[in-house]
């Protein structure tokens, strides 16, 4: 498990630092996969709503209402069903993107399950939505989507009657059917709302907007894709003429072809046991965890800084507990902490400039206390030799570094845990000549917020504020990730370098922001064009997923066969008829002319084409005391041409014979599909 | 020796506060104390000025709290001085912390204007406007 996460994070690493030089980090969208799914849901919602407004319910008119508003108003009813299934595929590829790459990052483990599991229930949503829609077009892939789903659907043991009896043929197709669809196709979206929200519950701050520009760029790089590769129906569905072959949308029904290949039961438990192995990952293996942070009330005043820069939603306000004069303290819930630290960084007695009693802040990691971190620097900077002494905060999710007599690491668990006023220590007592933060790369800190709140402190922009006085030329951040070892090297070559150089001239520092490594950015053309590719690739592969290639559903020369029927056996046991003494001695309301027992015989049938048998089995009735109908929906596929048929039923308890049999000459055409059903009164009839 | 009294014109009405003022003004009485003896050692002047400063971020972020959630009015000019105050004092402590050029009444003034300065002004203010 370990080896397939490093793998997974390689390769993400490796895209990221692509892409965080392309788009910035700020506009990297593998940093806003989660933002992005939400955008793409709006999206969605938004084209789906004018799409609704013209949609007919009805066997015909759900494909001309469609169609119509394709064709006629091309330049907007057409751009908004393209936009709809466009948003709709990129929805998928977002989602297992982010999927992924969390579980590359290991951030679905111990308090992190909650997301992990909310959002494996969401992609079970996006596929309810996605399927029901296909299936409301009413054109050939619906068709397919329309048995497909029912075949698979049919084999849980769960429907008295099979759901694919409502797709025999044209004639015994209802408009009620499409209802039934739009409604699941508003529930399910409304619903998967509800679960995005829970998704997020977890998070302060949660991102669900991506950056403006990065909209504007997917609503640009959609339209496009939508006037160049109009989303458009296939031949219309026709259930008494199959066509050979469909064009499938793969990022919604690429397993469906498994169904007719390895069988619905198998796909059925191939998804069960994939969903129950990801729903188990948060626990391969458990994580091991430090104790959680601790609030220490002798130093708390209430002040509410950790609760409010808390990036899990741990930590809360609450009436004072220990009656001294404040009207709140701040509580740790320990089932939501991940133990990031980011709380210590912002409670305002976290100074190293405490001798006089000890250094315990308001809020502190007991497996991390800022009395040996002071210890530590302070010892660390001691042995610092050279002109450029950097004293390095270093994060265990960001690119390894290596060491030299000029630099010294102090790992932490998060940069954002470093309060303020250790690097006014560091810099102004001169433990050091500069300062380095080394945290994960920028489009995505680990701990979701520490890079923001590192920023924005030494900015002065959130509490605590890193003072006026202390240099930023000498206070300095490195966002790099696992994969960005060579950048942090560089950065902190050039940091080196910049002190030395920086070092005769003193005043006001230039900026209020934190020193930063700009000279390795690639020049702006190169970046436009390098986001240009990827767009138009992402593109093209939406384009192209989305209705290629298609599948064979069956041979040019083949006609279908289908044999269905939902019919209730004898019931075992004659009802008896009680006697007047029988029924005396009931109870006056228990009392009832005759006596049966509710079981039924199976119904055994065959099917013979041509003198060979396709099809022998018995059905056993449905219902939890044995009550209920037989049924059966089976498709064969036969060469066209003549063929003799001869079907045959048992549906009592006799031991041989049958009763009722039929037999019909047929000559099936290239593509037809041939009813074979069985109807009380009435016996077989083939359509 | 000048010592910062506690007057009840300080009192905010606001329990949290007033008590907190109460405390940081006897820190400082006891840094200001501390200045004045013979023999005085400036790590432990520093001492207790890192104590104050401590307190004091404390303070102001418990005082901005409060202020932000009844809308004080002149919350940033507030938050400002706040700001500038805490810069002030590490600016003390690192001159008292560097031991050169340390004098004891320089020293008692500054802490003294440091502290009053705000509390006359920004701080009255604050108080008028909550009590």
């Amino acid at each position: 498990m370990n080896g397939l996460k490093r793998g997974v994070r390689a390769v993400f690493a490796r895209l990221e630092n692509l892409l965080d030089r392309l788009c910035t980090p700020a506009f990297n969208p593998l940093g806003q996969l989660g933002a992005l799914g939400w955008f793409l849901f709006w999206l969605i919602a938004i084209s789906g709503i004018y799409l609704y407004i013209f949609f007919d319910t009805g066997v015909t008119q759900a494909y001309t209402s469609i169609e119509s508003i394709t064709q006629d108003q091309w330049w907007a009813g057409g751009i908004m069903r393209s936009f709809h299934r466009y948003a709709s595929d990129g929805l998928v590829v977002v989602a297992f993107l982010h999927m992924l790459r969390e579980f590359g990052l290991d951030r679905l483990r111990g308090r992190r399950w909650f997301a992990w599991i909310t959002g494996l229930l969401l992609i079970g949503f996006i596929y309810v939505c996605g399927i029901t829609g296909y299936w409301m077009v009413w054109d050939q892939l619906a068709q397919y989507v329309a048995l497909t789903t029912s075949a698979w659907l049919d084999a849980l043991p769960i429907f008295a009657e099979p759901i694919s009896r409502n797709f025999l043929n044209n004639a015994s197709l209802s408009g009620r059917f499409f209802t039934l669809m739009v409604y699941v196709h508003i529930a399910a979206p409304l619903l998967m709302l509800l679960f995005m929200w829970i998704h997020i519950q977890r998070y302060n701050y949660a991102r669900v907007n991506p950056p403006r520009r990065m909209m504007v760029v997917a609503v640009a790089a959609f339209v496009a894709l939508s006037l160049l590769d109009p989303a458009l129906s296939q031949a219309p569905a026709n259930l008494d003429a199959l066509a050979v072959s469909v064009r499938l949308d793969w990022f919604y029904v690429a397993l469906y072809p498994l169904t007719e290949t390895v069988g619905a039961p198998a796909l059925w438990w191939g998804v069960i046991l994939a969903f129950v192995v990801l729903a188990a990952l948060p626990w391969l293996p458990p994580q091991r965890e430090s104790p959680p942070a601790e609030v220490h009330l002798d130093n708390c005043n209430g002040c509410g800084r950790c609760f409010a820069d808390c990036p899990f939603g741990a930590i809360t306000m609450q009436p004072r507990s220990d009656g001294a004069a404040f009207s709140e303290e701040a509580v740790v819930e320990a089932d939501l902490c991940v133990r990031c630290g980011i709380c210590v960084g912002a409670c305002p007695t976290a100074t190293p400039f405490r001798r006089a009693t000890a250094l315990i802040p308001g809020i502190e990691m007991p497996a991390f206390n800022l009395a040996s971190l002071r210890n530590q620097i302070e010892t660390l900077g001691r042995d610092l030799t050279g002109d450029a002494r950097v004293l390095m905060f270093r994060c265990p999710n960001g690119a390894a570094v290596a060491t030299s007599p000029g630099v010294a690491i102090v790992e932490v668990p998060c940069v954002g845990m470093v309060p303020p006023p250790f690097l006014d220590l560091i810099v102004r007592r001169r433990l050091a000549d500069g300062v380095l933060l080394a945290g994960c790369g920028e489009s995505e800190c680990y701990e979701r917020l520490g890079i923001d709140w590192t920023e924005q402190r030494i900015a002065a922009r959130r509490d605590p504020y890193l003072r006026d006085n202390v240099p930023r030329e000498r206070v300095a951040v490195s966002w790099a990730g696992s994969g960005q070892v060579a950048m942090r090297a560089n950065t902190l070559a050039q940091f080196s370098a910049a002190l030395i150089a920086g070092a005769a001239k003193s005043g006001p520092s230039a900026s209020s922001a934190a020193w930063r490594d700009t000279a390795s950015r690639l020049p702006r053309p190169v970046r436009y064009a390098g986001l240009g590719v990827i767009v138009a690739a992402s593109g093209l592969l939406l384009g192209f997923l989305s209705d290629t290639p298609a599948v064979q559903l069956r041979g040019a020369d083949e006609a279908v066969v289908t044999l269905s029927f939902s019919h209730a056996g004898e019931l075992k046991e004659k009802c008896r008829v009680l006697t007047p003494e029988e029924m005396a001695r009931l109870e006056p309301n228990m009392r009832r002319p005759s006596d049966c027992t509710r079981a039924r015989w199976p119904v055994y049938v065959e099917l013979e084409l041509d003198g060979h048998t396709v099809y022998a089995a018995r059905h056993a009735p449905a219902g939890l005391w044995d009550d209920g109908p037989s049924s059966l929906f089976a498709r064969f596929r036969v060469p066209a041409g003549a063929q003799r048929a001869e079907v045959r039923l048992r549906d009592t308890g006799r031991e041989s014979g049958f009763d009722a049999s039929s037999t019909a000459e047929l000559d099936l055409q290239p593509g037809q599909n041939l009813v074979i059903e069985f109807r009380q009164p009435g016996g077989f009839s083939f359509r | 020796m000048s010592r910062i009294e506690w007057r009840p014109e300080f009192a905010t009405g606001i329990a949290d506060v007033d008590h907190e003022h109460r405390e940081l003004i006897e820190w400082l009485n006891r840094a200001l104390a501390a200045s004045v003896e013979p023999g005085v050692q400036s790590v432990d002047l520093a001492e207790l000025l890192g104590e104050i400063f401590a307190r004091i971020s404390a303070h102001f972020a418990l005082e901005e709290r409060i202020m932000k959630v009844r809308q004080y009015d002149e919350f940033a000019s507030h938050k400002q001085d706040h700001e500038r105050l805490l810069d002030d004092i590490r600016d003390i402590m690192d001159t008292v912390e560097s031991g050169t050029a340390f004098v004891p009444d320089q020293f008692v003034g500054r802490l003294t204007e440091w502290f009053s300065g705000h509390f006359r002004t920004h701080d009255a203010r604050f108080h008028r406007v909550m009590g």
